[in-house]
């Protein structure tokens, strides 16, 4: 608008602004103006500036939330006053507080009609700020048995070797579809927590995992590449320090000959020997 | 020496040798190298017993000696040479398995006596043999220098080094103490004796007249003759013993990580590599496919085609065991013997683990493991396990050395709420802190055994006595009657003690070499990975 003065289009944005027709943007060249949608312009009547200062801060955090420090942090508002906005915010159904599960006291602000990230919810592990380790631990064992018949039917094969090896592998599509089928969970599962439980069978030593590239087009190929699992034994059956009692002893580092705790009267030696 | 390792030694001196020997050992082990005159000043043991006592370590390679300057010969211990003894079982059972019962004696004789002429060994061994054997039948020199022969050149056994053959010509007075020296090349030579006669019996009533003369015109012959292998003594080499027992573990795991041809393949490679390659390397040396078909033992007949496919599964392997160095002669293939030994350390420590604190405790441990460097929260997402438990867990892994604490200040004050801390797990202080356990457990072990002993003392001598008793009255042909009686001498309750002591004892022992199993393995651990620094 080259015809007004600069003078008169500050005064009339500046107008424009306080009445809620126009957000106020910063980008790396100067400020933007942008023209608010009429609907929202309605909602937020009747609030003032710092109300709307806080549900903007509130609505850039997304579906991840905010919290109440970092809403003071961001718009240098007295903690007393955030408390109230964000009360009347609240009675106004139009933000939500959520409890995020890694912290427990923790309440992270979004709007009303998001839905809470995985992140704070936890996901398809948790169920209401609760970590549900006996479903982890039946998925666990199930996704164990699967790759465990496997590859027990291709030992049993008894093929050349290249072949019987290769059909002893999974990849975690296939475990996917599995464990779909198997209908355990009542939650879905995608391909993701499916890895992250192979994962803990790897950190239990009973799974080994190779990645090898794939077609793009292959069922089950992320980027080019594949996942294949397979259930292995341990290298090393359980290890001689633990068939001695002192192996696994408690008190240990408080036995030595003489004392309280000795070799000639320690009682889990005598229970151990009359096995 | 820790304080453990001092336990240990002192306990198994006590139990070989008694209790002079043992004092003399435990402070020259304590202590360092010293000379003769301050070792019996300082132990308050006249200068007499010092020099025999010295005498017999020195003779079972358990203490050396050195010169120093101005003249003075200094004794130095050597603790790790001690630990062996308790591995002494292990190493005849090898042998009875190599080499059947001669070999096993064989090797059983030169332990229990640490140096000996090639000739006394062969007769004393030829005598236990023909003892067992039935009536009449002997055991022939020559099968028993045969064994000797083939456990020299598998290098099982290795000739002492020698005091270097001073000519005439030598002007000043002898040094004061010898240094010896071997020469590489000589050390497995077996010098050509040629020893005829057999073994013979303790007890000769029963033979016929004329083997009877025969025999003890022999035995005067042989105490007149010199010995014609004088001054070549052989004693065991405990390296290419633990070159096996490593070897053992490697195929074994192998075997129960993939299928018996590839553990079997494994073990070709690793036969083959036995003497070329020296056993501190990390690496064996490279073999062709072509060669080690050509090696399989025979009757294991696969075909070079599914050899090939075995060799390439086995070196794409997670386990990294083996490796491919090269193409050339059908591909080139190396086994990785420092990752080996390393692996299996590593199992060691986690089955500890598993054993000690649980398999979720055991899935931390491994997670941390792999990824090197882990927070808390991330652990606790990797391995999926509540909050709380994963905590609990990781701070008794801590309290017990297990783990280790890597801070990363964010800020130069250091200020913990500021700071990250990693959870890493640092394999070689591990299994330093588990070998020391182990060393530990081992003592308290040998402790208990003879506390029962001692416990039951009174009951011992007295089935002792009894047994004589019977032999005596056996030998002199009583009646059966009579045995009885005496038999009955002993009551039932006081038999069942005499069981459950046997038991215990028998109990005790094993486990004493299983955990020594445990130390094996950490110990090659450990040399190979101070050997790589």
């Amino acid at each position: 608008m080259p015809h007004i003065e600069a003078q008169q289009r500050a005064v009339a944005i500046n107008r424009l602004l306080s009445m809620g027709q126009l957000d106020l943007l910063r980008s790396n060249t100067g400020l933007l103006y942008r023209i608010k949608e009429s609907q929202n312009a309605g909602k937020m009547k009747g609030s003032d500036n710092q109300e709307k200062l806080v549900y903007q801060i509130i609505e850039d955090a997304g579906n991840k939330g905010i919290w109440s420090r970092d809403i003071r942090y961001k718009s240098n508002l007295p903690l007393t006053e955030i408390n109230k906005i964000l009360k009347n915010l609240e009675s106004k159904k139009l933000i939500k507080a959520v409890k995020s599960v890694a912290a427990s006291k923790k309440k992270v602000y979004m709007l009303y009609n998001l839905q809470p990230d995985r992140s704070v919810t936890g996901g398809a592990w948790y169920s209401d700020q609760d970590f549900e380790s006996e479903f982890v631990e039946v998925l666990n064992q199930q996704c164990f048995k699967f790759l465990q018949t496997k590859a027990e039917t291709a030992r049993e094969s008894k093929q050349n070797p290249m072949i019987q090896r290769n059909s002893s592998f999974a990849s975690s599509h296939e475990v996917w579809k599995y464990i779909c089928e198997l209908g355990i969970s009542k939650v879905e599962l995608s391909m993701e927590d499916i890895e992250t439980i192979l994962n803990t069978l790897i950190y239990d030593g009973k799974v080994e995992m190779t990645i090898i590239a794939a077609k793009e087009g292959t069922v089950g190929s992320v980027d080019g590449h594949m996942k294949l699992y397979r259930a292995v034994n341990p290298i090393l059956p359980p290890t001689g320090l633990v068939r001695a009692p002192c192996g696994l002893c408690p008190v240990f580092d408080d036995c030595h000959e003489g004392g309280e705790i000795s070799p000639s009267n320690c009682i889990y030696m005598t229970e151990w020997l009359e096995f | 020496m820790t304080q453990a390792e001092i336990k240990l030694c002192s306990l198994l001196l006590q139990e070989h040798f008694g209790e002079i020997v043992e004092k003399i050992g435990v402070h020259l082990i304590r202590t360092g190298s010293q000379p003769l005159r301050v070792i019996a000043h300082d132990t308050g043991t006249s200068l007499d017993q010092v020099k025999k006592a010295l005498c017999v370590l020195i003779h079972h390679n358990l203490v050396l000696y050195r010169v120093h300057k101005r003249s003075v010969v200094e004794y130095e211990a050597q603790c790790s040479r001690v630990l062996r003894m308790l591995r002494y079982p292990r190493y005849i059972y090898t042998t009875k398995t190599l080499y059947s019962d001669t070999g096993e004696l064989i090797v059983e004789e030169l332990l229990l006596n640490g140096k000996m002429t090639m000739s006394a060994v062969v007769k004393k061994v030829a005598d236990r043999l023909t003892e067992t054997m039935e009536d009449g039948k002997t055991m022939d020199y020559a099968e028993v220098s045969n064994a000797f022969v083939r456990l020299a050149d598998t290098h099982f056994l290795q000739r002492c080094p020698l005091a270097p053959a001073t000519g005439s010509s030598d002007p000043g007075p002898p040094p004061p103490a010898p240094t010896l020296v071997i020469n590489e090349k000589d050390m497995y030579l077996v010098p050509k004796l040629s020893l005829i006669g057999k073994g013979k019996r303790r007890r000769s009533s029963d033979e016929d007249a004329s083997g009877e003369p025969k025999a003890k015109k022999t035995k005067y012959t042989d105490n007149k003759e010199p010995i014609p292998d004088d001054g070549i003594y052989w004693q065991v080499n405990l390296d290419r013993f633990h070159q096996h027992f490593r070897d053992q573990a490697i195929v074994s795991a192998v075997a129960n990580r993939m299928d018996q041809t590839s553990s079997e393949i494994v073990r070709t490679m690793l036969r083959m590599s036995e003497i070329t390659t020296p056993s501190s390397a990390p690496f064996t040396q490279p073999l062709s496919s072509n060669e080690i078909f050509r090696s399989l033992p025979v009757g294991y007949n696969i075909s070079k085609q599914v050899l090939d496919q075995y060799l390439t599964l086995l070196a794409d392997d997670p386990l990294e065991f083996i490796g491919k160095s090269g193409d050339s002669g059908g591909g080139m293939y190396v086994i990785n013997l420092h990752k080996a030994l390393a692996s299996l350390a590593t199992a060691t420590l986690e089955s500890v683990i598993q054993e000690r604190f649980g398999s979720r405790c055991a899935r931390i441990f491994r997670l941390v493991l792999q990824k090197k460097h882990l927070e808390q929260k991330q652990v606790e997402d990797f391995a999926m396990i509540p909050a709380k438990e994963a905590k609990d867990m990781l701070y008794k892994m801590l309290s017990e050395n297990f783990i280790s604490l890597q801070e990363i200040p964010k800020t130069p004050d250091h200020a913990p709420s500021r700071t990250f801390y990693l959870y890493t797990v640092n394999v070689l202080s591990a299994a330093r802190m588990l070998l020391h356990r182990c060393y530990k457990s081992i003592a308290n072990l040998i402790e208990r055994r003879q506390f029962e002993t001692k416990e039951n003392k009174r009951l011992l001598e007295k089935s002792q006595r009894v047994e004589a008793i019977i032999a005596s009255m056996q030998a002199t042909g009583a009646e059966e009657v009579q045995l009885q009686e005496i038999e009955e001498m002993i009551t039932a309750p006081e038999r069942q003690q005499l069981e459950t002591l046997k038991r215990n004892v028998n109990k005790l022992d094993a486990s004493e070499i299983q955990v020594d199993e445990t130390v094996f393995l950490l110990e090659s651990y450990i040399e190979s990975t101070m050997k790589r620094q």
